[in-house]
């Protein structure tokens, strides 16, 4: 294996005007967990797809195990493992029957068969619905046995396409906990996509945040938090919007001032927020501003998200 | 490709002999068919050319069931496109025309189950079989070429559809006219000239010719070599025309 698990040149994939990934340079170091972030539209499962070569770049390059999606297509998908964003089960038929059937394509043994499947039954606890058929399963049972199906096989890298999405936070947690060991024991590249901040910022040693199909920045998630500034101070209120921004924007301890992804939500970035706070809710109280809550933290991925993409989380 | 081919075949019989509804509907419509079609029509006709019509008939209702059978499994792999399932085998390590031959083997599959019915209830009907084993053997060759051919079409319809109604539309189109215009309901030299045209470029023209006479000993009218030929080749062409119609599907 390569350095690189995963590696693009100027990865394009265009439908008709829309252009959904943007010559995109995608790394991913060998025995990494890598979070792709971005809004809604940003083009991370389009790029997800044509990593696990579902469909084919329009143009540029990727290469996934050192081997290129496109013209060694058959030794990329001996290598990965796969979940999609949205949920791909055969209803008719049992759980079991479904891993199996699974590890039956990917050529494994009956006994590996048997015990990979009992092992990741019981990880993610499905021992008592694994014999039903999978219409009975409710939404995060579901998740849970394509995770399943994901792991299977033993990929040495594994794409998980928002994996997390309508689990309760038991399930969540066990299922971070279960990848991590992965990585750590066995060496597992993982490239995941989320909404969910506390997920990247649990899991992912690299995150990126994709917009327009294109990187804004990429780091750990430590580094991206730290080269905000030090603390922030959210405002929350309503009054002259633009008036207060001016006017908090001239005091020389507020580093930079941002719209909160929603209306009357303004984000401070400031030295020292616990001894600044007096100063900033009577500036903004002589301008007009009335508060209805203000909050202070340190900043978290969700405000860098919001920093580099300029919306909320989810569009509004 | 053989095993993967195997593995997925294996999931649609699962699928298929789990739903009750699926196998008493192919059950019911099968015996239907023969009770209409055959029964029907055999009560005003009587005897074709010294032939009781249910000997007649019987190969062309069995080729009708083939059609819908393909229909049908045309629209397993429609359902599994626009479901997804498909996905999970794209990224898989096998090949591609592995997912194809899976659904037009299980089509086949169902079809010969259909027949055997068919015949079945067929030969209690009154149609009267010729004991010949080998040509048995060979006719039912001759049904899964026949069957593999249509399978390949809708299949290849399939792969291009957008939504089920658009698939219903398409198939539409081909089904009702391949029966006919053939020699299922009528001796071919009872045809119209022209029309005798038309009938040999169907495929189910020669199959049931060659059935015919295989299993209920009719004259045939056609030489059992080039029958023989056209439906290999028919299955060969459905085949490959589903591969290169999903093939190109998959290049969005
Ligand atoms: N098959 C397609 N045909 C046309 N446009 C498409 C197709 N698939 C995706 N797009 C467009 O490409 C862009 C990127 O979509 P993509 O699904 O990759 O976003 P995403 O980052 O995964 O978003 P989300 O967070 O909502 O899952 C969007 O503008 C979308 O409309
Ligand atoms: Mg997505």
């Amino acid at each position: 294996m390569p350095d690189l698990a995963i590696d693009t040149q100027q990865l394009v994939k265009q439908y008709g005007d829309t252009i959904a990934v943007a010559g995109l340079d995608l790394k991913v170091a060998q025995t990494t967990i890598y979070a792709l972030l971005g809004p809604n539209g940003a083009g991370k499962t389009t790029t997800i797809n044509m990593l696990i070569t579902l469909i084919p770049p329009t143009s540029g390059r990727a290469l996934v195990g050192g081997y290129d999606v496109v013209t060694q297509a058959a030794h990329v998908r001996q290598c990965i493992g796969v979940t999609f964003q949205d949920i791909v089960l055969d209803p008719g038929l049992k759980g079991r029957e479904i891993l199996d059937i699974h590890g039956r394509l990917y050529r494994m043994g009956a006994a590996q068969r048997r015990q990979q499947i009992d092992l990741l039954v019981q990880l993610v606890q499905l021992e008592e619905a694994i014999d039903r058929p999978v219409k009975t399963y409710s939404g995060g049972m579901k998740r849970r046995l394509e995770l399943a199906r994901g792991l299977l096989t033993g990929p040495q890298v594994l794409f998980l396409d928002e994996p997390t999405q309508g689990l309760d936070p038991q399930n969540r947690a066990s299922i971070w906990q279960y990848i991590r060991q992965l990585n750590q024991e066995q060496g597992l590249t993982v490239l995941l996509t989320t909404h969910d901040m506390e997920e990247a910022e649990t899991l992912a040693q690299t995150v990126g945040i994709l917009d327009h199909g294109q990187m804004v920045v990429e780091g750990t998630p430590a580094t991206l938090v730290a080269a905000l500034g030090a603390d922030v101070i959210r405002l929350r209120g309503n009054g002259h919007d633009e008036g207060i921004q001016l006017s908090l924007q001239q005091l020389a301890f507020v580093e930079r001032i941002e719209p909160g992804g929603e209306a009357g939500l303004w984000h401070l970035f400031v030295d020292d927020s616990s001894r600044r706070l007096a100063d900033i809710i009577t500036i903004a109280t002589t301008n007009g501003f009335h508060i209805e809550a203000i909050s202070v933290a340190q900043p978290s991925l969700g405000d860098v998200f919001l920093h580099h993409t300029g919306r909320a989380l989810r569009d509004p | 490709m053989v095993y993967a081919t195997y593995v997925i075949w294996s999931k649609h019989m699962t699928k298929f002999f789990r739903s009750a509804e699926q196998v008493i509907g192919l059950a019911v419509q099968s015996v239907l068919w023969v009770l209409l079609f055959g029964v029907g029509m055999s009560g005003f006709i009587g005897t074709v050319e010294g032939f009781d019509y249910m000997s007649f008939m019987l190969p062309g209702i069995i080729a009708l069931g083939a059609l819908g059978g393909a229909v049908g499994g045309g629209l397993i792999l429609l359902e599994e496109r626009l479901h997804g399932v498909t996905r999970g085998y794209l990224v898989a390590p096998i090949p591609r025309l592995s997912i194809l031959l899976a659904t037009a083997w299980s089509t086949v599959t169902k079809s010969l189950f259909q027949a055997l019915l068919m015949l079945i209830v067929g030969l209690l009907m009154g149609a009267h079989l010729v004991v010949q084993p080998l040509g048995w053997l060979v006719a039912v060759v001759l049904m899964i070429c026949f069957a593999l051919g249509f399978s390949g079409m809708a299949l290849a319809m399939a792969a291009q559809s957008r939504s089920i109604m658009g698939y219903h539309g398409m198939i539409f189109l081909f089904n009702l006219p391949l029966l006919f215009a053939s020699n299922a309901l009528y001796p071919l030299a009872a045809l119209p000239g022209w029309m005798q045209t038309v009938v040999l470029f169907n495929p189910t023209t020669y199959f049931i010719d060659t059935v015919r006479m295989l299993v209920f000993g009719i004259p045939p009218t056609l030489p059992m070599a080039l029958s023989v030929g056209v439906l290999l080749l028919f299955a060969l062409a459905g085949i490959g025309l589903a591969f290169l119609s999903f093939r190109q599907s998959l290049r969005a």
